[in-house]
């Protein structure tokens, strides 16, 4: 200890104590904070516009060249588009059917106007401006902000999947925390629950990320549920964070979990989480507003 | 006797945290990007505190702390702002204005980053907003993100104390500079 005193001397170790006890206040004072305040958001938007214009055009190149690699597999890529799209075509047709006969029973069961909007989502297309490197913080930025109609805790997702939700918003600029930054024991997460695509009425869970394994993990399914692999995990909309619908991975093994009464499923992601181009925000109608 | 030109050093660092923003996470490989996260602003912190002093270099790794985390704000702010202004006055009160060779340059952003990364790990513990353990954090981002560090720093030595370095031979003519 006096080898510290000798080698700082006590007046910088004094200042160094107030420096940390200063700190941890505005880290403290941070953490659970959702609105920014306006020199935050004066960066914020600064900084975006100078990182837009370098993040796409490298992207652009840099997709090119990816793309160039890929060559060979455009050919195989494109028979498997087109055996997709025929069944894209008939599927359409059903949905055109049971779309204007769900609306028809809407309307004899006489539900409200903010019902039947309640699940009418609107998908922005933003681009993504810059990523942090930061590990236990690893955010994205896009150019839309509040300017655009974007609120903290809208959903973003790519052509893939779900990445991530709005955390903090600007003028022009917002900040996007991915999904595998919701950690389960983490003060300030946002849980995710989710179902399994056309198995909604049996199946239902919580999704979290697990770091080490890089993996999305599905746990409090019904031991009676029948998830199994291949199965593609979607939010359900239940607990009005998220949306509904919007693909979250596809699972990999579904087992007993911690306590034995319920199951956990491992998730492969289906959206990539860096290299991101185009994202889309997905603005619901609040419920609030008339 | 040398003085540093703080001001071509704030443009500089500003470029590169653009840099580092916006064109690196182009160029990390998809496998990779957990792993290298790199922070130029840190570097270029480094270099300001051997060539300009411990007082600079807290100001100087302060301020461009903060305005990575104001930039990329999730959590919390405040850890690299804090980790950077620590690092930089440490550096700069043990070595300052030594003469230093492109050797120790290397060794001291080596540890430095090192140092960053584990005290930035320690904060977000504290916080409890990670879970991972320190020997899989050392391994998997610590390590591979101090030797590219230091690869950073073998290319930006010598060009950035050509750049930000003038030779300063008596007060009178200190005014001119070159």
């Amino acid at each position: 200890m006096i080898v510290i005193f000798k080698l700082f001397g006590t007046k910088r170790l004094f200042i160094l104590m107030i420096g940390l006890i200063l700190f941890i206040a505005v880290m403290g004072f941070t953490l659970r904070r959702s609105g920014l305040t306006w020199p935050e958001r004066f960066v914020n938007d600064a900084f975006g516009t100078a990182q837009g214009a370098l993040y796409r055009p490298v992207g652009a190149v840099a997709g090119f060249f990816r793309d160039l690699g890929r060559l060979s597999d455009v050919y195989k890529e494109n028979e498997e588009l087109r055996r997709a799209y025929a069944k894209y075509t008939q599927d359409q047709i059903r949905y055109n059917e049971i779309a204007s006969s769900n609306e028809r029973y809407k309307q004899e069961l006489g539900f409200k106007t903010r019902q039947e909007q309640l699940f009418t989502y609107k998908y922005v297309i933003s681009q993504v401006i810059a990523s942090g490197s930061n590990p236990y913080d690893k955010t994205i930025k896009i150019d839309q902000g509040s300017h655009d109609g974007v609120k903290t805790g809208m959903a973003v997702v790519t052509v893939d999947g779900l990445v991530g939700l709005v955390s903090k918003v600007s003028e022009f600029t917002s900040t996007v925390m991915p999904i595998t930054e919701l950690d389960p024991t983490s003060p300030d997460t946002i849980q995710i629950s989710a179902t399994v695509s056309g198995k909604e009425q049996q199946v239902f869970g919580i999704v979290d990320y697990d770091k080490e394994n890089g993996v999305m993990r599905m746990s409090k399914i019904d031991e009676n549920a029948n998830v199994a692999e291949g199965d593609i995990v979607v939010t359900s909309g239940n607990g009005g964070v998220l949306p509904k619908g919007l693909v979250i991975g596809k699972v990999l093994t579904n087992q007993v979990g911690d306590f034995g009464l319920t199951h956990t499923a491992t998730i492969q992601p289906a959206a990539k989480f860096d290299h991101l181009y185009e994202v889309f925000v997905v603005m619901t109608p609040d419920p609030d507003q008339p | 006797m040398t003085k540093i030109r703080m001001n071509r050093a704030i443009v500089a660092t500003l470029v590169l945290l653009l840099i580092q923003t916006s064109i690196l996470p182009w160029l990390v490989p998809s496998a990779w990007s957990g792993r290298l996260l790199l922070h130029l602003p840190f570097v270029m912190t480094v270099f300001v505190a051997l060539l300009g002093g411990r007082h600079r270099a807290f100001l100087f790794g302060l301020g461009f702390g903060l305005l990575e985390d104001m930039l990329f704000y999730g959590h919390m702010i405040g850890a690299y702002a804090f980790g950077m202004a620590l690092i930089g006055y440490l550096i700069g009160h043990a070595f300052e204005r030594k003469l230093s060779t492109l050797a120790f340059v290397l060794l001291l952003t080596g540890v430095g980053s090192g140092l960053l990364d584990m005290l930035v790990y320690l904060i977000y513990k504290l916080f409890s907003l990670t879970h991972l353990s320190a020997s899989f954090v050392f391994y998997w981002q610590v390590l591979p993100t101090l030797l590219l560090h230091m690869l950073v720093a073998l290319a930006l030595y010598l060009p950035a104390r050509r750049y930000l370095v003038r030779q300063v031979v008596s007060q009178s003519e200190g005014a001119e500079g070159n």
